[in-house]
């Protein structure tokens, strides 16, 4: 009984010890760790939609979508968050769209598990400036092993087909929510 | 079809000895016989779907509500360790063969990796309850099937002519990589 | 020589004849995980190398105060506070590199070198010679993780810690950045390691036979030494 006693003493003293450091700790880190994220979104998002000089988180739909606004705080378009599947894992990627949802501005891969040195080439130029200015109505698509010859296509790269389509498919995916939340919901 | 895309990828695409290098240690050290390779994977299995159930509910429960992230590295490890006591003397109770069978290996199974990277991957990767216990089965299947394959690789080697220098520890090391690079021949499965 | 090692001896031990990775096979996880590149072994080796050091030095200073039925989860406990800890301030000053390792920084919690150390070490030791053995494998630990990913960084990337090593005509290995090649390379150092150990012992025979054949002239035996 006395060492059932000692015993339980012990680990509770530890567990306490332990428990008020990190409590400690972690009020001076959250805040930084919370900074970091935004600011990581925030780059994230200038970089996708290059003429915006503002932003704003938008609530009323339930994924994440930001709205960005030129310097005479006209709305110039969205930028769009949005993931799925890749070659080996989840794909992560923030897509700058114009206000009508017509064209893209650019694209950003923000994580990725892609084979290095193959898949890992979609997160890098030329691959993701070809999203740049690109049609994206009704849907982007895909050409293999040729110059695209449609306003709407870019090229999959050699050796990463599977990754480039991933995005493309994401891209679309992302765009056709945000649509289909747009005819539900009005003006955003 | 999202579940099975889950199971798959956990078991096979993304393996979680030979692409996450999660249980290493057991894969070395006993990956010797097939039969007790095979039992280690079962075991394993077992305190892994568990440990997706028990974390997941401390972590959304628990921790989440109360602010408590901070002490999820504590609190997990604290759990698989009582766990894997706790499913050591439920087994050792109602089933004395399944004991003898799984027994040795439970103490092994805390310091295993895979365990813990199990509990930190559902957190990290926003599972939910159901995708959570699935994805627990897909990482132990996974397992299974990786020290089972290279338990038989190795009853194999014990005839071959390995060098001296090579035996034990390095040799099942270059086994492994020539198994993980055949595992990348089933990337690209989840994508469809 | 003296029983009780000298203090030197325990901080050199860990350098090289108990090298964790190459020697014991322990802590195999993150060796083989982050080490796509030397810069990512060094933060994961020094990450380890704290929580190591400072759970040696706690539980080597509480070691009598300990009942041994609840020594490993009072282990485990102080480890994962550390590594807690060493998470936190990773995410808060180095978020590129916390980013990086990934969930691999969490898993010092289970690798079985620090584990190990306490079980095997500290728990029996003062604090002084707990904190040299721990800070003794954590700098062995460096050295290997330093190693695999300087090797994996060269030959996968043409680069050592940033820095272009290898000319451009180079195609990089891509499987050296892959699973596979941290197997592979480890495996081959592995053994390549164990060759030397091996002719070392064989020649160490050799002059050991030497001095025994001829004890009048000791300048010969020296010189096998040399060869």
């Amino acid at each position: 009984m006395k060492t059932v006693i000692h015993m339980l003493i012990t680990l509770t003293i530890i567990g306490v010890i332990s428990g008020a450091l990190l409590s400690q700790l972690s009020g001076w880190a959250a805040p930084k760790i919370a900074a970091h994220r935004k600011a990581e979104t925030e780059k994230a998002i200038f970089l996708v939609q290059p003429n915006a000089d503002s932003y704003e988180k938008i609530e009323t739909v339930d994924f994440e979508l930001y709205k960005v606004f030129d310097e005479n705080k006209e709305a110039i378009g969205y930028a769009l968050p949005y993931e799925g599947n890749g070659f080996q894992g989840k794909i992560r990627l923030m897509v700058g769209v114009k206000y009508d949802l017509n064209e893209l501005v650019g694209l950003e891969v923000l994580e990725q598990v892609e084979t290095p040195g193959l898949g890992t080439k979609v997160t890098e130029e030329p691959f993701t400036s070809q999203f740049n200015k690109l049609i994206a109505d009704p849907n982007v698509e895909w050409v293999k092993g040729a110059e695209p010859s449609n306003p709407n296509e870019i090229q999959t790269i050699t050796g990463a087909t599977i990754s480039s389509k991933a995005i493309v498919q994401i891209v679309n995916q992302g765009l056709d929510k945000l649509r289909a939340s747009l005819k539900t919901g009005g003006e955003l | 079809m999202e579940l099975v895309l889950i199971f798959f990828s956990a078991a096979i695409v993304n393996n979680f000895v030979l692409s996450y290098f999660l249980g290493i240690c057991p894969f070395i050290g006993v990956s010797g016989k097939i039969s007790s390779a095979f039992s280690m994977g079962l075991a394993t299995t077992f305190v892994m779907s568990i440990t997706s159930i028990v974390t997941w509910l401390i972590y959304h429960l628990v921790l989440v509500p109360n602010n408590l992230d901070f002490l999820q590295y504590v609190s997990f490890i604290l759990v698989i360790a009582s766990l894997v006591q706790f499913v050591e003397m439920f087994i050792k109770k109602i089933s004395q063969p399944l004991y003898r069978a799984l027994g040795i290996f439970l103490p092994l199974i805390t310091t295993n990796c895979a365990i813990l990277g199990l509990a930190l991957f559902i957190v990290l990767k926003e599972y939910s309850f159901i995708e959570g216990i699935v994805y627990g089965l897909g990482a132990g299947a996974g397992f299974t099937l990786a020290i089972t394959l290279m338990a038989g690789i190795r009853e194999e080697l014990d005839l071959a002519d390995v060098p001296k220098s090579f035996q034990g520890a390095p040799i099942t090391l270059l086994v492994a990589g020539i198994l993980a690079l055949a595992f990348m021949g089933f990337a690209g499965l989840i994508s469809g | 020589m003296s029983k009780k090692a000298t203090l030197a001896r325990e901080y050199v031990k860990g350098l090289w004849e108990q090298n964790a990775v190459f020697r014991q096979v322990l802590g195999m996880c993150p060796t083989l995980a982050v080490t796509v590149s030397a810069i990512n072994g060094i933060a994961m080796a020094l990450a380890t190398t704290f929580v190591l050091v400072f759970s040696s030095v706690i539980i080597s200073s509480i070691r009598k105060l300990i009942p041994s039925q609840v020594r490993i989860a009072s282990y485990i406990v102080v480890i994962a506070t550390f590594v807690t800890i060493v998470d936190l301030v990773m995410k808060a000053q180095f978020p590129e590199l916390s980013k990086a390792l990934g969930p691999y920084i969490p898993l010092i919690v289970v690798n079985c070198l620090i584990l190990g150390r306490q079980e095997a070490f500290s728990s029996k030791n003062p604090v002084f010679r707990s904190f040299l053995d721990a800070l003794g494998m954590g700098t062995g630990f460096l050295v290997a993780l330093f190693l695999l990913g300087g090797i994996r960084e060269i030959f996968g990337n043409r680069t050592l810690l940033g820095l272009q090593i290898l000319p451009n005509f180079y195609e990089p290995w891509l499987v050296m950045i892959l699973p596979a090649g941290a197997f592979l390379t480890l495996g081959l150092m592995m053994g390549f390691f164990n060759t030397m150990s091996q002719r070392k012992k064989r020649l160490e025979h050799q002059t050991i036979i030497q001095q025994h054949l001829k004890p009048q002239k000791p300048a010969l035996a020296s010189d096998g030494e040399a060869n």
